[in-house]
C-alpha cells in the first residue's frame, strides 16, 4: 500500500510535527524523573516549576530590564561588528595587497576564543559594558569580514566589465551593480554575525556585568535559586530560537529574491 | 580618413606580465567596419580577438595607433558602442526587463520610457512572454538573448560581440546565430563578432578576418559573397563550403602555431 499518498495516516508524520512530539516527550520524561526523584531537585527542579517561576518572572520588573539591557548591548555590538566587518570585507577585495597582508589574522581571530582576553580587558576598560561590546563586536565582525570579502571577490569578471562599457559611474557599479550581486553570500555573514554578538554578549554578562539576561542567570546560579536560574535559560533559549528563525526567513527570502 | 563607419588604425597591444615582462597581444591591426556591415574577428585561441574588441569598445586602451569611430578617436566607452559578452552578463535580480532596460537606466532614461521600450525590444530578439521572468529561469541561449537586446536598446551604431554564442550548444548556437540575423537584418547595425567557428562567421558576415597567432596581425580579410538575407540552406551551398574551407586553410597554420607554442601538440611525435 502506498503509505505517501496523503491520507489521515499520514498527517501525523509531517516532520514538525515529530519534532513537536519529541520536544513534549523529552519534557514529560524530565517531569517524571525529577518528580520521581531520580534527578536532585538542586540539578534540576521539574519543567513545570520552571515554567511557573518562568511566567512569574516575565512579568516582573527586573526581567524587562534585564531584556532590554541585553537587547541593547546585542543592537550596538552588531550594528558596530556588522558596520566595520563590512568595512574590513569591502578593503580586503578593494585593495589585495591589505587582504593579503591581514586575511591570516582575521581567520586565526575566527578560530581563537575571544572571550579568554576579557581579563585584560577588564583591567584596561574597567566593569562596564566597554569590554563587553568589545568583545562581542569584535566576535561579530569576523565572518561579516570574511563573507564580505569572499562574496565580491566570487562576482564574475563579466559584472565589472558591462558596467564599464555602459558607462557607469562608480556609485552606479557598486550601487546597480556589486552590492546586489554580493548581497546573496554577504547575508549570511551577517546572520552568523548576529549570533556571535548574541554569544558574545550573553557569555560577558555571565562573568562581568551588574545586570542583563546572562548576569542574572548566573546571579540565580550562584546564589541556588535554582528554578530561576532555569527559567532564564528558557527564556535565552527561546528569543534565541525566534530570533534565529527570524534570521532565516529573512535570508531565504534574500536569496530567492537576489538569485 | 573615412568619417563613417569604425576605421582601426595599426592598433598594437603590448600587457605586462606578472613577472614585469611584456607580451605583444596584437600588432598593427588595420581595417575598417562600414556602416551597417557584419564583419567577423576569428583567430586560434588566445590571438587577442577580445583584446582588439575590447580596444574599440574603449575598455583598453591600446600601446600603438588607435581606433576611430565616425570621425572620433575612440577613449573610453561611448554611447555609440554596444558590447555583447560570451560569458552570461545578466543581472541576476533582476527580470528580464529590468536587464534589458538596465543600459537605458544608466544613460538616464525615466523608467516608463525605458521599460516600455525594452518590451518592444524582447519580443525582437524572440523573448515575448519572459518579460517579468528572473535569468535563473532561462537558458543559456535566452541569457545571450537578454544581452543582445540589452545591447540593441542602446540603439548603437555598431555592436561589439565577444563570442556571444561560445558557451552554446552547436544545435542552439545556429537556431540563435539565424535568430541574430533576423534582427540585423530589421536594424542594420553594424557589427564586429569575435568567434572561432568558422562556420558561424561565413555564415553571418559581409566579410571574415582572419587572424594570426600572438602577436596577431590580420593575415587575411574575406569578403562573403552570399546572398542576404540568408537562407536556411545557404550551408549547404557549395560557395558556402568553398568560403569555409579557404578561411580554414588560413587558420589550419596559425592554429598549429598557437597550440605549439602552448605545448598542446608536443606529445604527437
Amino acid at each position: 500500500m502506498n503509505r505517501t499518498s496523503s491520507g489521515g495516516g499520514t498527517l501525523l508524520l509531517r516532520p514538525p510535527l515529530v519534532r513537536a512530539a519529541l520536544v513534549l516527550a523529552v519534557v514529560a520524561v524530565l517531569e517524571a524523573a525529577a518528580r520521581g526523584g531520580l534527578v536532585e531537585p538542586l540539578v534540576m527542579p521539574p519543567p513545570s516549576v520552571m515554567f511557573a517561576r518562568l511566567v512569574e518572572i516575565v512579568r516582573s520588573g527586573p526581567f524587562v530590564t534585564d531584556l532590554v539591557v541585553t537587547g541593547a548591548t546585542v543592537a550596538t555590538a552588531f550594528g558596530l561588528g556588522g558596520l566595520v566587518g563590512l568595512m574590513i570585507g569591502i578593503l580586503f577585495w578593494r585593495f589585495p595587497f591589505s587582504g593579503a597582508v591581514f586575511e591570516p589574522y582575521l581567520v586565526s581571530m575566527y578560530s581563537m576564543p575571544t572571550i579568554v582576553f576579557y581579563p585584560i580587558l577588564l583591567a584596561v576598560f574597567g566593569l562596564g559594558t566597554k569590554p563587553i561590546m568589545i568583545i562581542a563586536s569584535t566576535m561579530a565582525l569576523i565572518p561579516v569580514a570574511l563573507n564580505t570579502m569572499v562574496a565580491l571577490r566570487a562576482i564574475p569578471p563579466t559584472l565589472p566589465k558591462l558596467a564599464r562599457s555602459l558607462n557607469c559611474t562608480r556609485l552606479q557599479t557598486y550601487r546597480k551593480v556589486l552590492a546586489p550581486a554580493a548581497v546573496p553570500m554577504v547575508v549570511p555573514g551577517l546572520v552568523l554575525g548576529f549570533i556571535y554578538a548574541v554569544i558574545g554578549t550573553i557569555a560577558m554578562e555571565f562573568i562581568l556585568a551588574s545586570r542583563g539576561l546572562g548576569y542574572r542567570t548566573g546571579f540565580f546560579y550562584r546564589s541556588f535559586e535554582i528554578a530561576d536560574m532555569y527559567a532564564y535559560i528558557l527564556v535565552i533559549s527561546i528569543v534565541a530560537i525566534i530570533v534565529n528563525v527570524g534570521l532565516n526567513y529573512f535570508e531565504r527570502r534574500i536569496r530567492r529574491d537576489m538569485q | 580618413m573615412q568619417r563613417t563607419g569604425v576605421v582601426l588604425d595599426r592598433v598594437g597591444v603590448v600587457y605586462t606580465t606578472n613577472d614585469g615582462g611584456s607580451l605583444e597581444a596584437v600588432r598593427d591591426v588595420s581595417g575598417v567596419v562600414a556602416d551597417g556591415r557584419f564583419v567577423s574577428l576569428i583567430g586560434p585561441s588566445g590571438c587577442g580577438k577580445s583584446t582588439l574588441l575590447d580596444v574599440v569598445g574603449g575598455l583598453l586602451r591600446p600601446a600603438r595607433g588607435g581606433v576611430v569611430i565616425n570621425g572620433e578617436q575612440v577613449s573610453g566607452p561611448r554611447r555609440d558602442t554596444a558590447m555583447v559578452f560570451q560569458e552570461d552578463s545578466t543581472l541576476h535580480w533582476r527580470t528580464v526587463v529590468g536587464n534589458v532596460a538596465f543600459g537605458l537606466e544608466i544613460a538616464g532614461v525615466g523608467r516608463r520610457e525605458r521599460e516600455a521600450r525594452a518590451r518592444d525590444v524582447i519580443k525582437l530578439v524572440g523573448l515575448a512572454g519572459f518579460e517579468d521572468r528572473h535569468p535563473r529561469e532561462l537558458s543559456g541561449g535566452m541569457k545571450q538573448r537578454v544581452a543582445i537586446a540589452r545591447a540593441l536598446l542602446l540603439d548603437p551604431r555598431i555592436m561589439l560581440m565577444d563570442e556571444p554564442f561560445g558557451a552554446l550548444d552547436q544545435q542552439t548556437r545556429m537556431f540563435i546565430g539565424r535568430e541574430l540575423l533576423r534582427v540585423w537584418e530589421e536594424t542594420r547595425k553594424s557589427v564586429l563578432f569575435v568567434t572561432h567557428d568558422i562556420q558561424e562567421a561565413v555564415y553571418l558576415s559581409d566579410e571574415v578576418w582572419v587572424m594570426s597567432a600572438r602577436p596577431s596581425v590580420i593575415k587575411s580579410k574575406i569578403a562573403v559573397d552570399l546572398d542576404r538575407p540568408r537562407a536556411p540552406g545557404t550551408m549547404g551551398s557549395r560557395r558556402f563550403h568553398e568560403l569555409t574551407s579557404e578561411v580554414w586553410e588560413l587558420l589550419r597554420v596559425e592554429s598549429e602555431k598557437a597550440l605549439d607554442a602552448s605545448g598542446e601538440l608536443r606529445t604527437t611525435p
